[in-house]
């Protein structure tokens, strides 16, 4: 063995004695427990008797089931469609307004990142009672003489966008902070030489700042439709899923066959997990085409 | 770095390391101390001095060896600190009674079956636990918990001293696995500063459909958002009208569902109608998430709540005047639900003997009563039928003439699923205006795919 062989190979040992603590961990809870639900979504389990091989006939019966093909999957879709675009177009404009020399610059970035660190249990609390049929929101519009008679929770039509909104003022926050950060390491000569040029805020803020802000921009929207396709907690807190599967999430789905069910539904779950993984990685890849067409620069 | 900062370094990591230890030294324990050897030891001698003898004690410390207890686990959720208090009073009573047994009580806060069904499958569910009777089913069929007949007969524990309906509903294949601990009925609670208002005479056990209709029409003040009748899209509520127009949910072996069936759809039109009528109200009509709540702001003048709805008032709203009677009678009678919850047995526990002691004690004569002067719900045993305290609390005695007609709630392997299609049915007639008889047949539709697919 050669020593530069040796030494090699010294420092891959002593890199994975380092690693090994968390690779333990990996390996237990991620890597074998999504292995596990990938043997699981090919039989049919219910915790207390031993999985039973049923080939594909959860995936089929995912095709033929109506809470999935007309609830659960559309919603999923129209909460991900709606979502991620308002919230990652607000919390830029937010993160470059709070960029520019304005008075109470750090109270606003504060204000603005409170819901970030709040529970989103509390959060859906909250905005249950302000979307109440007697609440705050009703009581507003009707100061305003606008309707106020809106159930918006029980009401098919209105439930999935108060969901929305709650959840695009919740994470407003933590994407500004990160557009914020991005923001400032753009170096100040580009708006410099832009001004000469004669180029006007908006322009400056189109092909020099959002440009530049490109690889931010994918990883904020790679995190946005991950959390999205993923919502559960405010559907489990506001609406259980109603009225009528109007806010059903595959999710909240996925939730409700393995846990709540009286006779679990582990195998079935686990298919739809891994439906739901595959959407997720088949939107993360569409996104990074589009997001990263043209190399900059 | 200068000396004095290193200086400075140093002290300071000498006193966290002081203080750490100083943390870290263990809770003085009890421990007995017993001088077990006296060694002699001789000592050298000098010439000098003449023969010198110490004596050395040396001290071994021993622990006392208590006698084994035995350990047992006991774990519910909880409805209340207040309910908590009066289970652990009575583990406490029991613990005096058989120094032997310990039991640890685990309560189970949020989510209690996922979290008992996990345990159950990892082999690490408590000895005993709550059984409701509406998963029950399941666990039965899976055969993870203990028959009770033998310990039942060795310790002269008859089926017949609890209430029937409550101890067969946990039988299966003939066999005992639960000890009913409590039960629950609905029954109609109705505000009487309302009724007085209205001038109508308060409801009686022999109110039908009718009588209930015209009194919730005389109540209501829709535009003032006052209803006579709280008709929630709630699979714990609407059933009890179906049996009362003489259907059922479920066939007697529940392969399947009779949601279809013209009576349960007679049922639905009925009891959907109060809301159709303007008379009527689902919870969030009034802005609340429960019924009880509009019962006790008065937004609601009649709902069908069980016992659970006592406390809640007494805390929340102790100035309302209520009283409760039996459900009104349909076209065939009477009809109601029943909710119990059964102490039981895991297979695997390792002490059973022990575990069924506690059980005895805790569904006994003595405990019991405890639990019905307590208010929080109704004992299972017989005997206590005829307790002063049901003469005096009208509401309890209401909701226990209620077991009298009532059916188990409870709906097989599947009971999540039927309570979910009926509570949809519901909803499309109130918010989508399908009518009762499609609602019905879809959800019955639904419900077999559903079976089919287990």
């Amino acid at each position: 063995m050669s020593p530069r062989l040796r030494r090699k190979l010294g420092e891959w040992l002593t890199a994975y004695v380092f690693l090994s603590p968390y690779l333990f961990v990996f390996g237990t809870f991620t890597v074998f427990a999504v292995g596990f639900a990938f043997y699981l979504s090919f039989t049919k389990y219910n915790l207390f008797s031993p999985p039973k091989w049923i080939g594909f006939a959860n995936y089929t019966r995912l095709l033929q089931d109506e809470d999935f093909i007309k609830h659960a999957l559309p919603n999923t879709l129209k909460y991900v469609a709606v979502v991620v675009p308002v919230q990652t177009v607000i919390s830029l404009i937010v993160a470059f307004a709070l960029d520019q020399e304005i008075k109470f610059r750090r109270l606003f970035r504060t204000l603005f990142y409170v819901p970030s660190v709040t529970s989103s249990v509390v959060i859906s609390l909250i905005f249950m009672w302000m979307f109440n049929k007697v609440g705050a929101v009703n009581s507003l519009l009707k100061m305003l003489g606008l309707p106020s008679h809106i159930d918006w929770l029980n009401n098919i039509h209105t439930a999935l966008p108060t969901i929305m909104a709650v959840n695009i003022w919740s994470t407003i926050g933590t994407m500004m902070i990160i557009f914020l950060a991005a923001l400032q390491d753009i170096p100040v000569t580009y708006y410099e030489a832009a001004m000469i040029d004669g180029a006007n805020r908006f322009q400056i803020f189109r092909y020099i700042t959002v440009p530049l802000l490109r690889p931010v921009i994918f990883f904020v929207v790679t995190m946005g439709l991950i959390g999205c396709f993923q919502v559960f907690d405010q559907i489990y807190v506001m609406t259980a899923g109603g009225p009528l599967g109007s806010t059903l999430t595959i999710a909240y789905l996925i939730y409700k066959n393995a846990f709540q069910s009286t006779t679990p539904r582990m195998g079935y779950a686990s298919a739809m997990a891994f439906v739901l993984a595959v959407m997720i990685f088949v939107a993360t890849m569409l996104q990074r085409r589009i997001i990263e067409t043209e190399p900059y620069e | 770095m200068s000396e004095r900062k290193f200086l400075t370094l140093v002290t300071l990591l000498i006193l966290a390391s002081l203080l750490a230890t100083a943390c870290a030294t263990p809770t003085p324990q009890v421990v007995k101390e017993t001088v077990v050897v006296t060694k002699e030891v001789p000592v050298e001698v000098t010439k000098m001095v003449t023969k010198v003898v110490t004596k050395e004690v040396e001290k071994v410390v021993t622990k006392e060896v208590e006698k084994p207890r035995i350990e047992v686990r006991l774990s519910g959720w909880t409805a209340s600190p207040e309910e908590e208090n009066l289970l652990r009073a009575s583990l406490y009573e029991f613990s005096l009674q058989n120094p032997d047994i310990i039991v640890k009580y685990e309560p189970i806060t949020a989510d209690y079956w996922p979290k008992i069904k996990t345990m159950v499958a990892s082999g690490t569910e408590p000895d005993i636990y709550y059984m409701d009777i509406f998963q029950f089913p399941f666990f039965a069929q899976q055969e993870v918990l203990l028959p009770l007949d033998d310990f039942m007969s060795k310790s002269g524990v008859k089926k017949e001293d609890f209430i029937e309906s409550l101890i067969n509903a946990f039988t299966y294949n003939g066999k005992v696995y639960g000890i009913p601990k409590d039960f629950n009925t609905l029954a109609l609670f109705y505000n009487k500063k309302m009724f007085d208002e209205a001038g109508l005479d308060y409801p009686t056990d022999d109110w039908t459909w009718d009588d209930l209709k015209a009194a919730a029409k005389a109540l209501s003040k829709p535009e003032e958002n006052i209803y006579g009748f709280g008709v929630p899209p709630d699979a714990g509520r609407f059933p009890i009208f179906v049996f009362q127009n003489g259907g059922r949910i479920m066939t007697e072996d529940f392969s399947d569902t009779m949601l279809d069936s013209p009576e349960a759809i007679e049922a639905a039109e009925f009891y959907t109608s109060f809301r159709k009528e303007g008379i009527g109200a689902i919870p969030s009509d009034v802005g609340v998430d429960w019924q009880g709540t509009g019962f006790g702001q008065g937004s609601l003048a009649m709902v069908l709540e069980g016992g659970w709805l006592v406390p809640y008032l007494k805390n929340q709203f102790p100035d309302v005047e209520f009283d409760a009677v039996t459900p009104p009678a349909g076209p065939k009678g009477e009809g109601n639900l029943v909710f119990t919850v059964a102490y039981v047995i895991s297979k695997n526990c390792k002490n059973p003997e022990a575990a069924w002691k506690v059980i005895e004690y805790l569904t006994g004569l003595e405990n019991q009563t405890k639990v019905l002067h307590s208010g929080f719900a109704l004992p299972t045993r017989k005997a206590l039928l005829d307790d002063p305290y049901l003469k005096e609390n009208t509401v309890a005695a209401a909701i226990f003439r209620g077991a009298e007609f009532a059916t188990p709630f409870m709906w097989g392997l599947y009971g999540s699923d039927v309570n979910e299609e009926m509570r949809k049915a519901l909803e499309r007639i109130y918010l989508e205006d399908v009518s009762p008889e499609e609602a019905m047949k879809d959800a019955a539709k639904k419900l077999r795919e559903i079976f089919k697919g287990g």
